[in-house]
C-alpha cells in the first residue's frame, strides 16, 4: 500500500482530500501545522476531531503529527514582505511535510488545495509552492468547486466538524499576493534561516498514534 | 475607546474596533502591557497577549478577542484601552476616519 503525508487543517477541504485517497487504498499520515497563537485551541481540536472521524468512517488507522507553526509566522512577519506571507507559510508546510514523508517512507504529499479558493491557491501561487518539494504533490480537489467539496464533506460527516467554531488565521496580510513570482519569494526567504525554522518545527512536533486520537 | 464589538464570522472570537482612527506602537505596547498581562507573542504586525482572554492587537488598534463571551470581551477591551490611555504607544489620527475606515484584517 502506498503512503502519503496529508496536510490536515481544521477546514472543509483537507479531510475530503484525505477521504478520497484513503478510499483508493492509500495509507495516510496526517500532519497538522499548528498556527497558534494566530489561531486558537479550537482549530487544533477540530483537526484532531476530523482525523478521528476519518479513522472511523474509513476504518483506517491514521498516525498524526502536530507541528508548531506559530514561530515560523512570527519570523516571516518580522523579516519578510508581508504580501507574500501566505506563500512563506505554505512553503514551510511543504518543507516540513517532506521531512515527515522521508521519516515515514511516504511517497508524496496530499493536500486539499482547490484552485482559486483562497489567495494562496491561484495557478501562479500553487506553482511557487510546488517548487519547494521534490515529492509529488497530490491535489485531488484541484478542479472542484466549493459546493462539490461540501457535498462530499456532508456525505462523509466531516462538514459538521469543519464548520464548528474556530478562529481563522489572524496573521494573513491585508493584501496577500495572488500572483507571486518565485524569485521574489526565494529572495525574501533568504532574509531568514529557513533550515533553522524547519529544524525547530521538527523538534517541536509531537506524534499521536491512531489509538491515541 | 472601543465602540464596536462583533462576533467574527466563525463565532470563535469577538472583534473590537476603535472609535477613532489610530496607530499603535506595538513594541511600546509590549513594554507597557508586561506589567498587566502575559505577552504571548510580538510578531511586529500584531501583538498577542493573554489576560482574561487571549487577544490579538493590531497596529490599527483593532482587537481580536478569543472568546465567545461578549461581556468578557467588552471587559477585556476596556482593560486594554485603560492600559493604553495617555501613553505614547497610541497615536490618534485627527480629521478623518472612524470605525468604517478600518479594514477587516
Amino acid at each position: 500500500m502506498s503512503k502519503l503525508v496529508c496536510l490536515v487543517s481544521g477546514g472543509i477541504d483537507s479531510p475530503v482530500a484525505a477521504y478520497m485517497m484513503i478510499r483508493q487504498g492509500v495509507e495516510i499520515v496526517a500532519v497538522h501545522m499548528d498556527n497558534r497563537p494566530f489561531t486558537d485551541d479550537k482549530n487544533l481540536e477540530k483537526a484532531l476531531h476530523l482525523v478521528r472521524h476519518l479513522q472511523k468512517v474509513t476504518k483506517s488507522p491514521i498516525k498524526t503529527y502536530v507541528v508548531p507553526h506559530g514561530p515560523n509566522h512570527i519570523t516571516f512577519a518580522k523579516n519578510c514582505n508581508r504580501h507574500l506571507h501566505c506563500l512563506f507559510c505554505r512553503r514551510m508546510m511543504f518543507r516540513v511535510a517532506e521531512r515527515i514523508a522521508e521519516k515515514e517512507g511516504a511517497v508524496g504529499i496530499l493536500t486539499g488545495e482547490s484552485m482559486g479558493q483562497v489567495a494562496s491557491q491561484t495557478v501562479q501561487n500553487l506553482t511557487v509552492v510546488t517548487q519547494i518539494t521534490k515529492l509529488p504533490l497530490i491535489r485531488p480537489l484541484i478542479g472542484m468547486d466549493k459546493q462539490e467539496i461540501i457535498e462530499i464533506a456532508r456525505k462523509i460527516g466531516t462538514y459538521e466538524i469543519s464548520i464548528l467554531p474556530g478562529l481563522c488565521c489572524t496573521i494573513v496580510p491585508k493584501q496577500p499576493s495572488t500572483a507571486a513570482k518565485l524569485d521574489a519569494v526565494t529572495s525574501e526567504e533568504q532574509k531568514v534561516d529557513i533550515d533553522v525554522l524547519v529544524e525547530k518545527s521538527l523538534e517541536g512536533m509531537y506524534v499521536l498514534a491512531p489509538e491515541a486520537l | 475607546m472601543y465602540s464596536l464589538l462583533k462576533p467574527c464570522k466563525t463565532t470563535a472570537a469577538i472583534e473590537a474596533i476603535p472609535k477613532e482612527r489610530l496607530t499603535l506602537d506595538l513594541d511600546l505596547c509590549e513594554e507597557i502591557f508586561q506589567k498587566h498581562c502575559t505577552i504571548v507573542a510580538n510578531a511586529g504586525v500584531m501583538l498577542i497577549v493573554s489576560d482574561r482572554c487571549e487577544v490579538s492587537i493590531h497596529k490599527d488598534g483593532r482587537l481580536i478577542l478569543k472568546t465567545d463571551n461578549a461581556d468578557l470581551a467588552a471587559d477585556q477591551a476596556g482593560r486594554i484601552a485603560g492600559w493604553l490611555d495617555g501613553t505614547p504607544a497610541i497615536r490618534k489620527h485627527t480629521g478623518s476616519g472612524g470605525p468604517g475606515q478600518h479594514s477587516r484584517r
